[in-house]
């Protein structure tokens, strides 16, 4: 939808409000997935789908309706919903008006050939590097995903435009390509990624490369008792503990509730002087909306600077209650979850990820992890699994794999113990670097 | 609805596809919230769209799309087929699918008070009855509450002759304490973490002791901030049905599904130890241990008439009293297992995504005696209540879980609350040490609403009836000081 065609339909949704205070919200777009397994595609699907979402703010109440009918008649439709939820209820004493016109950077981040790639470049990319694996003897799974427009993983879709009656107008279209690819020699297994706003800088046939190599290296893992290791974190694994932390603790909703570790404690050093931590949708690796769900602008947030807590990421009702501005961090007003800072940005160093082995005695080289979940709240205490590439770290080289470890480690303390970091790329949604950390707490061995 | 779908599937048809099936689906969503004495959220979500599935050659293909006029359908088949033409490209074999006879029927979920015809204002005055409830007690931090409610029609179509049109609702709703200190978040849940599901209509709601619960809901948050840690080491658990179900859904269903198994799902959730050559030689549990998987249990978030590929729904054992005898399967890879017929597992969580193999409901099956009995039979042994965290490896071996309270038992008797209850095992281990469930009087069938699979992920649900049941010499207190 271009911005031609998302403000008109946003237009007619405040035309039919009457005079009605009213927030329209347009996301969507399409959405196109190859996914291959045993050396040949799988499943092969193209998804078109555009959804309004209308609130409509009734003095202290507000409710909201969600629909894909773009007729006259399912505008109207969606508009009475919303307006016979905000009625019903009671006040909520806290909600804010709408907010006015807002001004926004613009970010280049719509590539027309990325959203014209058709089934026949996603299975042509994916042939290059299945080829690859069946070359080495392993067995390649994965998936060549491309899309334009906002509809993200598990169907969730964000905003690409938002009008209200007060005047303000948001809109922002991107496009994004992701290859992510598993060599697998029986439960030995490698695995690599790429994520980019743009198709040409996918090439399914060096993935495959790091792929079969990490999956070749994995054979034969030996068995290494559970206990505190040296290890490197590759990028992917940094990532996906972040992102956790991201969910638990860095958003002001979190803080002000006592739930965060970041609770009571700005201003404070929380983490070693070597981690910054940011939130920053412009950064040129993310490229991400420079507005949130209520059309704030999105705001590039320290939220850990040199170790020392700098704050959480806001929205408008957050932020009123401390009389600070938002960070532009909203979900779709009202929610129960409060801001989330989903552009994080781990400042790196200089390097690739195996200059961190130099000094290593006996450590662990980690590729990625899997199925994290929260142990502890309050400690940022996540538990999860090793996988596809842990290996061995004696004497400063890489040696031989090992079986697969649970952890159990607070990301807070790990942030405390980091000596020593790789330049920063994008890995699981993540600007990060690969990490080298004292004393990561793996509790349990797995069977392979 | 009707017309739509079959233009979609003629035209898929003329361009080329040996076989196509079209579900077209409209879907209404009521979500309310209340939070800390506030709505959190009313919403309501519509959506109203069709997706054509294509073999050409063997390969597949599937677009979808929710502008509904005759082109925009028409170009939907169209790049159905040109998708699975350039599918058919790259294939080790083409594609199978076991015979299913076409059906012609009109099948719906029991619903005795459908819940879009029920005020909001008495919805939310539920909501507020228990926010109250919960905030009366002295220490609660986090209030929160929700109802959901879900009607999905749709109409389903195939090249074979089949034509389905199918209605579920289903209800469902929670709540849920939390106390905070300086060191430790609490939280009690009712009935479950993740709410109460079922495909019922209101009369689930109305049928729960909603506001009756929460007081000992709050007081428990509030307590567990000063109950004495989980111990660590080698213990005997029970487990509550809720926790139970969970621990069915990650170490029995998941590594159960076929695709799985087949490493289709090998890039993102992994693969399985439950592999073909296991089926009804591996001892996977005790002879206590009788998992059942049924697309027709009364109520279940998986019971339907038909799957989304046009099977009728059935019951199988996939665990007979220990012993590993089935897999969750489709029309592709039934044949893969020496089966004529798949087992009806294909579901899809919109118009928008292609089905494949979830989760239908599986349940262990009851075995004998009151939860009082249970505890009674054990002389040192933790009760451990309601999930609040999991955690399971690709294969499907090493899980860690976190439930949110634990009591103590000493000689058959309850006598201490246990804060931050944790446990670790490996799966077949685990199923091994099962020596005591609990009888029908104790089984309930508990919902999971938040099952994520494939790539792009799809959200399922799923029903797992469960008693509790106790599990010997189980590593406990994992994660604190480790």
């Amino acid at each position: 939808m271009t911005e031609k065609e998302a403000r008109a339909l946003l237009d007619q949704v405040l035309v039919a409000a009457q005079g009605r205070e009213v927030e329209a919200v347009v996301g969507g777009g399409v959405s196109r997935l190859t996914r291959f397994a045993n050396n040949e595609i799988t499943q092969n699907v193209s998804e078109n789908r555009v959804e309004l979402s209308v609130r409509v703010v009734d003095g202290k109440r507000t409710g909201r309706a969600n629909g894909n009918d773009l007729s006259r008649q399912g505008i109207e439709r969606l508009l009475d919903a919303a307006l016979a939820a905000a009625r019903v209820q009671p006040e909520i004493p806290d909600l804010l008006p709408l907010p006015g016109p807002q001004s926004y950077r613009s970010v280049d981040a719509d590539d027309s050939s990325t959203a014209d790639l058709d089934a026949d470049g996603r299975v042509s990319e994916v042939r290059r590097a299945v080829e690859r694996c069946v070359e080495a003897g392993v067995t390649a799974a994965g998936i060549y995903e491309t899309g334009r427009g906002t509809i993200g993983d598990y169907g969730m879709l964000d905003a690409m435009a938002i009008a209200n009656t007060r005047g303000l107008f948001a809109y922002h279209r991107g496009t994004r390509a992701a290859f992510r690819i598993s060599a697998l020699d029986g439960a030995a297994s490698g695995w690599a990624e790429r994520e980019s706003w743009r198709a040409s800088d996918v090439d399914g046939a060096a993935l495959a490369d790091r792929a079969v190599e990490k999956a070749i290296r994995s054979r034969g893992a030996k068995p290494w008792d559970p206990g505190s290791y040296t290890v490197v974190l590759e990028p992917a694994a940094v990532a996906d503990l972040l992102t956790d932390l991201s969910w638990i603790s860095l958003g002001a909703l979190a803080v002000q509730e006592g739930r965060s570790f970041l609770s009571g404690r700005i201003g404070e050093r929380v983490m070693g002087e070597n981690v910054t931590l940011r939130d920053d949708s412009f950064h040129p690796l993310h490229r991400g909306s420079p507005f949130d769900a209520e059309g704030i602008p999105t705001r590039s947030t320290t939220l850990i600077e040199r170790g020392i807590a700098r704050g959480p990421v806001y929205d408008r009702p957050t932020a009123a209650k401390e009389g600070k501005e938002s960070t532009g961090h909203s979900l779709p007003i009202p929610n129960t979850i409060g801001p989330l800072a989903r552009h994080l940005v781990l400042d790196g160093g200089a390097g690739p990820p195996e200059a961190l082995l130099d000094g290593i005695e006996r450590g662990l080289w980690v590729t990625r992890v899997w199925y994290t979940n929260v142990v502890d709240p309050m400690t940022a205490t996540l538990t999860g699994m090793t996988r596809d590439g842990l290996f061995a770290i004696e004497n400063g080289r890489i040696t031989h794999a090992v079986r697969n470890f649970r952890f159990n480690q607070s990301v807070v303390e790990m942030l405390n113990r980091v000596e020593g970091m790789s330049e920063a790329v994008r890995a699981g949604g993540v600007v990060c670097p690969a990490l080298r950390i004292q004393g990561f707490h793996m509790s349990s061995v797995t069977e392979f | 609805m009707r017309s739509l779908a079959e233009q979609a599937l003629d035209t898929a048809r003329k361009r080329g596809a040996d076989y196509a099936d079209v579900r077209f689906l409209e879907t209404a969503r009521e979500d309310l919230q209340v939070k800390n004495g506030q709505v959190g959220s009313v919403d309501r979500s519509d959506s109203v769209g069709l997706g054509v599935r294509v073999l050409v050659q063997g390969g597949w293909g599937y677009a979808a799309t929710g502008f509904l006029t005759k082109d925009a359908v028409d170009a939907c088949a169209a790049e159905a087929v040109g998708i699975a033409r350039a599918s058919s490209g790259l294939l080790q074999r083409p594609v199978r699918l076991a015979a299913e006879p076409p059906h012609r029927a009109v099948w719906a979920s029991p619903c005795v008070i459908d819940p879009f015809d029920v005020p909001l204002e008495r919805k939310l005055d539920l909501l507020f009855r228990v926010d109250e409830a919960l905030r009366r007690v002295s220490g609660v931090a986090i209030a929160e509450g929700f109802l959901t409610f879900v009607k999905k029609r749709q109409i389903y179509v195939s090249t074979e002759g089949s034509d389905i049109d199918q209605t579920i609702v289903r209800s469902g709703g929670g709540y849920s304490a939390t106390a905070v200190s300086a060191t430790e978040v609490q939280r009690r849940s009712f009935p479950q973490a993740e709410g109460f599901h079922q495909t019922r209509g209101y009369e689930l709601i109305e049928s729960i002791p909603w506001v009756e619960n929460a007081p000992r809901v709050a007081e428990e948050a509030v307590a567990l901030l000063t109950a004495d840690p989980c111990p660590q080491g080698e213990r005997d658990i029970i487990l509550e049905g809720s926790q139970l179900a969970l621990q069915i859904h990650e170490s029995v269903g998941h590594p159960t599904e076929l695709d799985r198994v087949l490493g289709m799902e090998a890039n993102y959730a992994g693969t399985s130890f439950l592999t073909t050559d296991q089926l009804r030689v591996l001892r996977f549990g005790s002879e206590h241990v009788t998992l059942m998987a049924d697309g027709t249990l009364p109520g279940g978030l998986a019971t339907f008439g038909y799957d989304d590929e046009g099977v009728e729904a059935q019951r199988w054992p996939i665990v007979e009293n220990g012993w590993f005898v089935g897999y969750l399967t489709s029309r592709e890879l039934a044949h893969t297992i020496g089966e004529s017929r798949s087992r009806g597992c294909v579901r899809a969580d919109g118009w928008h995504h292609v089905p494949m193999i979830r989760m239908v409901n599986l349940s262990l099956m009851p075995g004998q005696g009151s939860l009082d009995d249970l505890l009674a039979d054990t002389d040192d042994g933790l009760y451990l209540e309601t999930n609040r965290s999991w955690s399971i490896d690709q294969l499907r071996y090493n899980f860690q879980f976190k439930a949110e309270i634990a009591w103590e038992i000493k000689k058959g008797r309850r006598v201490r609350m246990l804060r931050n209850p944790t446990y670790q095992g490996i799966t077949p281990r685990f199923w091994n040490s099962c020596d005591f469930v609990c009888g029908p009087e104790a089984w309930k069938p508990w919902g999971v609403t938040n099952c994520g699979k494939g790539q792009p992920g799809q959200v399922a649900e799923m029903t797992h009836g469960s008693a509790p049941a106790r599990f010997r010499k189980v590593n406990v207190g994992v994660g604190y000081d480790d």
